[in-house]
């Protein structure tokens, strides 16, 4: 050590800050080397500016009272599956399947009852045509619907994979309303924009749980630092979903290939 | 963990919100202290450690109770307090009033030190305070949360990479960096080469 050129900055930091392994040659070194000791006295200083000063105390009853405001009452029980419990989603849920039983025995008698028209003059009667065939918008509806089902079906945050992919299809899903608004398909059109409207709220929720700095990301993302508004989000999508997965499940159906 | 606070979790979690004023009373001052440390500044020092009790309470369901609570409730505030520091670097207006009119009175750190000092050693201080904040300024946020609990909070390495989620390594390295980069940004100040 003692006839080495110079010891590394990194090296000198660790020496005073004792995070070394061999403080003993280092030492030794310093004792011989001019540059180094001033570099190594120069850390030393550095260290010496930034030592920890007093902390201020924190008012624990003010802090508490502002905390306290801010607390929900919390049950052991688990929140997933509780909107099955509410009292309203039962009706809820009986009255979406009416509809829908509804719209479909409506698609299946304007099917047989009138005579076939090219898909364009029936597009703004509903999400069931028979036509047209748009494997790419099929194929972003399943994607669409498969992040939905996950989201809807998970109690924590969003894992990055979940979150970059909203992203990615609510960019999509902008083009495809375009095109289905332009080509008069009011029914698609609505659907979409349902579907957009979640997929905004994923991605805003993702927005708030994104950084800046490449270093943090790792930490961001973890569930114990899942934002407080996370827990609302499952709830929200509950509400928003359930029937735009069926919207979304016919539509896919229709813009399958045969 | 004590039972006293095993208690507590458990009234929390049956819907007694005020038993979990005994989490904090015995852990609100170590969370404080590590926001202190990485935000620099009481106010927002603060807001991070409320957040981060305001997190570990949404989260006290996934807890487990074998764990230590005040591990796991600092380990969060490092990182509220980390996602506060960059909110603050990223929101300009907020940091312009900061360099344009110099350090607010609540965001200094070493007028806490001593406010029994004279004139002439108060402005010292408040230049020597300037110095500082605009040094550590410089450091991602990972760096100042390394250096500042690693130099001035004395926290092992290892429980410092445990909390940020990161090799031992990398959170040495951290703190070394950190180092230097201090080190260069006091050097014009102190006339030296570095």
């Amino acid at each position: 050590m003692k006839r080495m050129e110079h010891i590394s900055e990194e090296d000198l930091i660790a020496y005073q800050m004792h995070e070394g392994a061999d403080e003993r040659s280092i030492h030794e070194h310093l004792e011989e080397c001019a540059e180094c000791a001033r570099v190594s006295e120069s850390i030393a200083e550095t260290l010496r500016v930034f030592s920890g000063g007093p902390v201020p105390e924190p008012d624990l009853e003010r802090n508490w009272r502002r905390l306290r405001g801010n607390l929900s009452v919390l049950s052991t029980e688990p929140r997933r599956f509780g909107w099955l419990r509410s009292h309203w989603m039962w009706p809820a849920a009986g009255l979406a399947v009416a509809a829908l039983l509804l719209v479909a025995f409506i698609g299946v008698h304007l099917q047989h009852g009138f005579v076939r028209r090219p898909a364009l003059a029936v597009k703004s009667h509903g999400p069931l045509t028979d036509q047209p065939a748009n494997p790419a918008l099929a194929n972003h509806l399943d994607a669409a619907e498969r992040l939905l089902t996950e989201v809807n079906n998970s109690s924590g945050p969003l894992d990055e994979a979940a979150r970059e992919q909203a992203h990615s299809l609510l960019l999509k899903n902008a083009v495809y309303v375009h095109q289905a608004r332009t080509g008069g398909d009011v029914a698609e059109a609505s659907v979409l924009e349902n579907l957009g409207r979640v997929l905004t709220t994923i991605d805003n929720e993702s927005g708030d749980n994104q950084t800046a700095n490449r270093e943090t990301v790792a930490f961001r993302t973890r569930d114990d630092e899942a934002l407080p508004s996370n827990s609302t989000l499952g709830f929200r999508l509950e509400m928003n979903t359930s029937g735009l997965l069926l919207e979304i499940r016919i539509l896919r159906q229709n813009d399958t290939p045969q | 963990m004590e039972k006293v606070e095993i208690d507590a979790i458990r009234q929390v979690l049956a819907g007694d919100r005020d038993a979990y004023r005994v989490l904090m009373d015995r852990h609100f001052h170590a969370v404080f202290r590590v926001a202190y440390r990485v935000t620099g500044n009481e106010a927002d020092a603060e807001e991070a450690a409320q957040e981060a009790f305001l997190r570990a309470y949404n989260k006290l369901s996934s807890f487990r109770q074998e764990a230590n609570f005040s591990t796991w409730v600092i380990r969060i505030a490092m990182n509220t307090s980390i996602n506060l520091v960059e909110r603050r670097n990223r929101d300009l207006s907020h940091y312009a009033v900061r360099i344009g009119d110099g350090p607010e009175p609540d965001r200094e750190t070493a007028q806490v030190a001593d406010r029994t000092a004279g004139p002439e050693q108060m402005l010292l201080d408040h230049e020597a305070t300037t110095l500082r904040q605009e040094a550590m300024a410089v450091l991602t946020p990972m760096e100042r949360t390394a250096f500042t609990l690693r130099h001035m909070e004395e926290m092992p390495i290892a429980e410092i990479a445990a909390a940020l989620q990161v090799p031992a390594n990398s959170a040495k390295q951290a703190v070394f960096r950190a180092v230097s980069k201090l080190r260069r940004a006091l050097t014009p100040v102190a006339g030296g080469a570095a």
